[in-house]
């Protein structure tokens, strides 16, 4: 985690009130992994207190570039989009906790709902750098907020969802997934909340249907690894990444917690974004 | 827009050095004159400029509080109550050694999940927030972060909630003794608990009660935080400093509420919020004003402070020293930065303690505490 300025380097309207910014910053392009985040100040204007959050979208550590994707909904993004290539921003990161792989997954399914794009964008390319299969459901309302094929990489299966029918499958992206389930050996998912309760349910039977999973009981057979940690999340078959109203991003203020299966508030921007979806409460409507 | 460029990486902890024993009592200027008039401070007291520019920035400078029980902070910069955690989690970015003091997440007896989300917004000018005092516990808080406050040279002040006398006390008694634990907050304002906190601050005995009742469990620094959300603070803030506080932080959040952008329901899951931020400085700056009229207390002031300026404003109102809350989000490195600034300032000015410029905006005391103020309030 470290504060640092941020050139902007290029900025683009990728779809109506959807935007795509690159900056430089090597320290998160060669510093961060998927599913992390960053907290970016918004210009001294009157009102704005907050930084907003957002996930990191792309890294490229050659250019030292990472990117961000994110809808103007407010007077921080739009403030956001009047940036010209060589301004600077405040940007602290990187921040949380990111997607954990397992090194034996060789078929991954990543589930992105409209802007949940950007949380899981850049474990696409992390998992065909590292030679992995990746199959991408993305769903959104209709074909004008389809994320555009040519912005992912060749590899990835695209397959898309439209709730209109206007593109792809006609309905919600989690009802693609029983087609993929089996063929995956790991899931990952961004989107909305009830999304990603979807698909916590589906892979809570998949695990009931399958028994303890293909992966897992090979090595280290056993051996507990304490829920949340790193190696837990490693043998999770769904991890999502979840988005919460956030204040301070570093775990201080406690405002950005969703319920943990423990019953204790999990904090998004410390023990997430990234979570193992058995590691929260999916029913507690938090 | 500034480009911050400065980045401050701390070692996670100093070497455990000796742990500063503060040998000298000072007494603060409000104490020293409880049998007359306040002391005026001496930039409006004509206090003649530097001689010469050489003067400027040179000889120590004294930013140290007294905050009494032998307390000695060493410059008036604190950050708030549940802006930063526990002290650990800015550690990365900001030199957390270098602040006055700092005050913990608020502290309850039993653990507290807290309340449902969403629990932060942005509002016009600050924020609301509805934490509902998430904690794992005093017993936790002790066993988790003690010994790594006992090793670091800023002091930490816990700050103490609870729902009956009962449960303050026995919080302040575990936490009495326990090496790196500076200091008590009592946050009887708390407004975003269903149960408890609030109802201590609306009143004067109440408020005197839990106050009292703690003082005995302890030794340590007290503290006593003031709600905004009351018709007068005076009588409430008397009755606290009659009932043994050290000093009063003024102020917790205003209550307020947000409406969720479908305008079905309110934003927050807990609908009632605090408002923090520099919309609430105006607010802060008056009940400081007020407060400082009415008590000999020292004032911690909080409320709204993103620069220097308003630093030099709640001295100006009375206040002993300033916390720094919202502002830390946008800007960790801030409440550092103003440690520095307030130091030029104090050398710009040709001080050797920024004492003088505490007061200097209330009026003159000849007699008894001013009634002014009242005729125009709601």
């Amino acid at each position: 985690m470290r504060l640092l300025g941020a050139e902007l380097v290029e900025s683009r309207e990728i779809l109506p009130g959807q935007w795509i910014q690159a900056f430089h910053a090597p320290h998160l392009a060669s510093g961060s992994r998927a599913g992390q985040f960053v907290h970016v100040r918004t210009g001294d204007l009157s009102g704005l207190v907050l930084r907003r959050p957002f996930s990191l979208n792309t890294a490229d550590p050659a250019s030292g570039t990472v990117t961000i994707h994110f809808r103007t909904i407010g007077r921080g993004t739009e403030w956001l989009t009047r940036l010209r290539p060589g301004d600077l921003l405040d940007v602290l990161g990187p921040l949380g906790r990111p997607f954990e792989v397992d090194p034996r997954s060789r078929h991954l399914l990543i589930v992105a709902g409209g802007l949940g794009m950007a949380g899981v964008r850049m474990l696409a390319d992390e998992a065909i750098r590292d030679g992995r299969q990746v199959t991408l459901l993305f769903g959104a309302a209709s074909a004008r907020e389809v994320y555009p094929s040519n912005l992912l990489p060749d590899e990835v299966e695209y397959v898309v969802a439209t709730d209109d029918g206007s593109m792809g499958h006609g309905g919600y992206v989690t009802e693609l997934v029983p087609e993929y389930e089996a063929w995956a050996d790991q899931a990952f998912a961004c989107g909305p909340a009830p999304m990603l309760g979807a698909l916590a349910r589906l892979a809570a039977t998949r695990r009931n249907r399958l028994g303890v999973a293909k992966l897992g009981r090979k090595r280290g057979a056993g051996r507990v690894n304490p829920p949340g940690s790193p190696l837990a999340r490693r043998k999770a078959f769904l991890q999502v990444s979840m988005e919460q109203n956030m204040g301070c991003a570093v775990g201080a203020c406690l405002g950005c917690v969703v319920m943990g299966a423990s019953g204790t508030p999990q904090r998004v921007c410390r023990e997430g974004p990234v979570f193992a979806a058995e590691e929260l409460d999916w029913e507690a409507g938090w | 827009m500034r480009a911050k460029k400065r980045v401050v990486t701390t070692p996670p902890t100093r070497a455990p050095g000796p742990r500063r024993t503060p040998t000298v009592r000072r007494i603060h200027p409000a104490i020293a004159s409880a049998s007359g008039a306040r002391p005026r401070p001496a930039a409006r007291a004509g206090r003649p400029a530097p001689a010469s520019p050489e003067a400027v920035g040179t000889g120590p400078l004294d930013l140290s509080v007294d905050l009494r029980r032998g307390r000695v902070l060493e410059n008036p910069i604190l950050v708030a109550s549940g802006t930063f955690g526990y002290g650990v989690e800015y550690g990365e970015v900001v030199d957390v050694q270098r602040l006055g003091a700092i005050c913990c997440k608020g502290t309850t007896l039993r653990p507290r999940i807290g309340n449902v989300t969403p629990r932060v917004t942005e509002t016009p000018g600050g924020m609301l927030n509805s934490i509902g005092l998430q904690n794992p516990g005093v017993d936790a808080v002790i066993e988790r972060y003690a010994s790594v406050w006992a090793r670091w040279r800023v002091p930490v002040i816990v700050n103490v909630a609870g729902e009956s006398v009962d449960d303050y006390v026995e919080v302040v008694r575990r936490l009495d003794g326990i090496p790196g634990i500076a200091g008590i907050e009592l946050n009887i304002s708390c407004p975003n608990v269903g149960r408890g906190g609030l109802q201590f601050a609306i009143d004067a005995d109440a408020a005197a009660s839990v106050t009292a009742a703690v003082r005995r469990a302890t030794d340590l620094p007290l503290l006593v935080k003031l709600s905004p959300n009351v018709a007068d603070v005076r009588p409430i803030a008397r009755a606290i400093a009659d009932a043994g506080a050290d000093a009063l932080t003024a102020v917790n959040t205003l209550s307020g509420i947000a409406i969720a952008p479908t305008r079905a329901r309110p934003l927050l899951g807990n609908v009632y919020g605090g408002v923090s931020g520099p919309a609430i400085k105006p607010i802060a700056l008056r009940v400081v004003y007020e407060v400082a009229q009415v008590v000999d207390v020292p004032i911690v002031a909080i409320g709204g402070v993103t620069e220097l300026a308003d630093v030099l404003d709640f001295l100006a109102a009375g206040a002993i020293a300033v916390q720094v809350g919202t502002a830390i989000f946008a800007d960790p490195t801030l409440p550092v930065r103003l440690v520095d600034e307030l130091t030029d300032e104090c050398r710009t000015r040709g001080l050797d303690s920024y004492q003088p410029l505490i007061g200097t905006a209330l009026p003159r005391r000849t007699g008894p505490p001013s009634a002014r103020g009242v005729e125009y309030r709601p």
